[in-house]
């Protein structure tokens, strides 16, 4: 069976498309989680018709079928958990379509979020989905997580932004859906998938008039938990900044180290908040936000229109993640979701759990959204302090669900939380979504091992209750 | 409705309640026709049975709502007037943009898919919905999402109940996200001649503060009125003070630059009762003799297809009024005919030529007579099959709601 899927891809796409030997397939075998699978063949398609056809002679061989945006997914999304085929999206990469006067466009799925971007910026309108990887993620990608980024608070996230899909089925058949179609909602059902229930091919997005003032504050509090007090009460006031963000001290040291933005070293927290709009709302925002930043506690207050000083701060911001490699080798990202009056609670408890585990815990997260992303920092080679890792992390996620929240809240479930979905959702909840899963992929072979529990029967329907 | 009995009426209390009662009607076999405000039932083809008339009457309130957390977790029978009500208090609103909200249904509102002409602006319902609770007709509650704001833990299953009219399950629970009330509402109302039309548009979408709906509306003489004037411009403007205020300075010089004078200003609750009534006008097809169909597609398109429409209409002998949605891309198509014979003379060839005329035309109301012979859907979509699929995993009894969808489902 090995060889007949590589030789059959080989005879149908020939050798440019098609990568077969082992050395080829080590870079398909991992995303950014830390397990990996070697797949049995990968193809780089140039286009639909391309990788329709790769996904018909997969499944024709009984072999699953992973696609790849930039790897970049933290879950284990992109990994072929049971091998078979990985298909890579970077060759599709284009922006088929632009239609400036009604703010859409047609993309494939491999272009990277950023590029759609700039492409446009010039026509005075954007992609308002910016997850914090938008330099590397791919749109497709976007779309089978149902991304978000620290913009979705007033924005929504890629599912908000999607109004139709192309995707390929089982039999290597390509559909179209669209938000304009009568019938169920099949674009909503496949913008979150995470590859389970087809190949999408192509992506429909909605474009935005690029606002006409921004402004991006920085706040100093002196720790994390009146920072999150002051975030709720600028929501309170009314108020929807576009991104409400929030980084702890740990994080703040390494970031400032690295990209030099300007935070303050001495704070135990900073809250980056960004207002867009109209340009006579700015001055009265900026003020409100000022103001209850200061009745919470804030030590400083700056503010900046300049769009060079706020791409400095989002650019580091958005590269938090990395600049901790500074603090230690390896580290664990988390991304539950919890109300957001429950974050001062829910920080709290981080920082207990991570202290009972003796590990160091950076904090930088969606605020505004309560979407959280502690980071247990770790050295892999140390056994001790992965196994803690581990325990913390599961911790951390009952915490969040007990307060309300859930597993994930942009990042996805792939691999990774495919057990811990089982937390938050019981067997009545996953059986509606295994229906779903049947209808689009009976034979579980569309990325299989993501999403849904292993073991469980949640694939499997209960009998109908007998039908007369 | 065209159940050749009277259905029974069932009105449950409690989520379980209702799936306890789908459950109950599937080992039956009896069609169940989910009821909540009646302002909608006319969106999709009459049921082809209907035994049991399942009332969300019952499952009614605001459960969960934080203010500070801006989100509500709101049980499917509660009313859009309700729902505004309870989060007003708090400066809070969810724009559902639909018809009749004192009657209408939070439930029903997802359920049919709603989506008026604020949608470019706040979002669909279905963009604002974060979880829900689904009866289902094996007797299953099934839930989806959560009380977060983003979340992608599992399928994004409440989007496949929205605009499933009943077909696949009841809202028993819907959650959403709330957003902060605009502090100022304005409605600007504007003449438009033919031959000053497209400047007035074009200047429209070059205004630097987009409007929350911008509409042309032609006929509808009682609502949105401006005198003498069939065809208007009609623009919402939502946001603070001084963005408001600022909007209508640009609004009028841009006008002016095309031509147009004069502007009528509805403020505040006139403003948002005026626009209630364009959008109740939508599915508004009272008497026997009216036709109603909402054209989607591009926004750069829209009026022409109301134009489109009227050339329609004057070929049938019929008369026509229209809505443009410059926003959305939406246009509605009001038809009526003298009287209700000389329109169901007809029906079959006018509803051919509105098939062939639009890509994406649905019915959404009209009088009994005429709706009789035609699909409300028009276009199949290309993806029926898998919708088909998901029909029978969902309703293996085929129960809900039978025949009234896309494709005979």
């Amino acid at each position: 069976m090995v060889t007949s899927l590589a030789s059959r891809l080989l005879e149908a796409l020939g050798p440019d498309t098609v990568r077969s030997s082992p050395e080829d397939l080590a870079v398909y075998a991992y995303d950014a989680y830390s397990e990996g699978y070697l797949p049995t063949a990968a193809v780089i398609p140039r286009d639909a018709r391309e990788a329709a056809l790769a996904v018909r002679i997969a499944f024709e061989c009984g072999e699953p079928v992973v696609p790849r945006g930039a790897g970049s997914g933290l879950c284990g999304g992109a990994i072929p958990a049971r091998g078979g085929l990985v298909v890579s999206m970077v060759r599709m990469n284009r922006i088929l379509e632009l239609d400036v006067r009604n703010r859409r466009a047609r993309v494939q799925p491999g272009l990277i979020n950023l590029d759609l971007s700039r492409a446009i910026a010039g026509h005075g309108i954007f992609y308002a989905p910016d997850p914090s990887s938008q330099k590397v993620s791919t749109i497709g990608g976007n779309v089978g997580t149902n991304a978000g980024g620290p913009h979705c608070l007033s924005y929504g996230t890629t599912t908000n932004h999607v109004l139709g899909v192309e995707y390929v089925d089982g039999a290597g058949v390509i559909h179209h859906t669209s938000l304009d179609d009568s019938g169920y909602d099949l674009t909503g059902l496949l913008v979150g998938s995470e590859g389970t229930l087809g190949l999408v091919t192509s992506v429909d997005v909605r474009l935005m008039t690029l606002p006409e003032s921004v402004r991006v504050g920085l706040a100093a509090f002196p720790d994390v938990e009146s920072a999150s007090e002051a975030v709720s009460a600028i929501i309170a006031a009314g108020i929807v900044p576009t991104a409400l963000e929030i980084m702890d001290k740990l994080i703040t040291g390494a970031v400032e180290a690295h990209y030099h933005a300007g935070f303050p070293l001495d704070a135990g927290a900073v809250l980056l908040v960004e207002i867009a709009g109209p340009r006579d709302d700015m001055a009265a925002g900026e003020a409100a936000i000022a103001r209850i930043a200061q009745t919470h506690g804030a030590i400083s207050w700056r503010s900046s229109a300049d769009p060079q000083e706020r791409e400095a701060l989002w650019a580091s911001r958005k590269g938090a993640a990395g600049a901790l490699g500074r603090i230690a080798p390896n580290y664990y990202i988390q991304d539950a979701c919890v109300p957001r009056t429950k974050l001062p609670a829910v920080i709290h408890e981080i920082d207990r759990i991570a202290h009972d585990y003796d590990l160091p815990v950076g904090n930088v997260f969606h605020a505004g959204d309560g979407n959280l992303h502690p980071l247990l920092c770790f050295d892999r080679r140390d056994t001790r302090a992965v196994r803690a890792v581990v325990e913390a992390g599961t911790e951390i996620l009952a915490t969040c669900i007990a307060m309300g929240g859930t597993i994930s809240g942009e990042h996805g479930i792939g691999y990774e939380k495919r057990d811990a979905i089982s937390l938050v959702f019981g067997a009545d909840d996953l059986a509606a979504m295994g229906r779903v899963r049947d209808v689009f992929d009976p034979h579980r072979l569309f990325n299989p091992d993501k999403i849904f529990p292993t073991g469980a029967v949640c694939g499997e329907v209960r009998a109908p209750a007998a039908v007369a | 409705m065209t159940a050749s009995v009277t259905p029974r009426i069932v009105k449950p209390s409690a989520a379980a309640d209702a799936a306890a009662t789908l459950a109950a009607c599937a080992r039956d076999g009896a069609a169940v026709v989910i009821v909540g405000g009646s302002t909608l039932q006319s969106l999709g083809n009459a049921p082809s049975r209907c035994d049991v008339a399942v009332h969300t009457g019952g499952l009614c309130g605001v459960r969960d709502y934080d203010p500070r957390d801006m989100t509500a977790g709101i049980d499917g029978g509660t009313t859009l007037s309700e729902i505004a009500r309870v989060l007003g208090e708090h400066g809070q609103w969810i724009p559902f943009d639909a018809p009749f909200a004192a009657r209408a249904t939070a439930g029903g509102t997802l359920a049919a898919g709603w989506a008026g002409p604020r949608r470019a602006t706040y979002g669909r319902p279905r963009d604002l919905l974060i979880g829900s609770t689904i009866a289902l007709a094996d007797g299953t509650l099934a839930r989806a999402g959560g009380m977060v704001v983003k979340n992608v833990t599992g399928y994004d299953m409440s989007k496949l109940y929205v605009g499933s009219l009943g077909t696949l399950g009841l809202i028993a629970r819907a959650n959403f996200k709330t957003l902060p009330l605009p502090g100022a509402r304005r409605l600007a109302i504007a003449p438009l001649a033919p031959d000053l039309r497209e400047r007035a548009i074009a200047a429209i979408g070059g205004l630097a503060i987009e409007p929350a709906a911008a509409l042309v509306l032609d006929g509808f003489a009682r609502i949105a009125r401006y005198p003498h004037a069939a065809e208007r411009l009609v623009l919402l403007f939502e946001g603070s003070e001084a963005v408001v205020e600022r909007a209508t300075r640009d609004l009028r010089s841009a006008l002016g630059r095309a031509g147009i004078a004069e502007t009528l200003l509805h403020d505040g609750d006139a403003a948002a009762q005026t626009f209630a009534e364009i959008v109740d006008a939508y599915v508004d097809a009272s008497g026997e003799r009216t036709l109603i169909y909402r054209s989607t597609g591009l926004p750069s398109t829209a009026w022409t297809r109301t134009r489109t429409g009227e050339a329609l209409a004057h070929t049938h002998g019929l008369h026509a009024e229209s809505i443009a949605d410059l926003r959305t891309g939406d246009a509605i198509l009001r038809f009526s005919a003298r009287t209700v014979a000389a329109f169901t003379a007809k029906i079959a060839a006018f509803d051919a030529g509105v098939r062939g005329a639009f890509e994406h035309a649905t019915v959404l109301a009209g009088g009994a007579a005429l709706r009789a012979s035609i699909d409300a859907w028009g276009t199949v979509p290309s993806t029926i099959a898998t919708m088909r699929a998901i029909k029978a995993r969902f309703d293996p009894a085929g129960i809900l709601a039978p025949g009234r969808y896309v494709g005979a489902i």
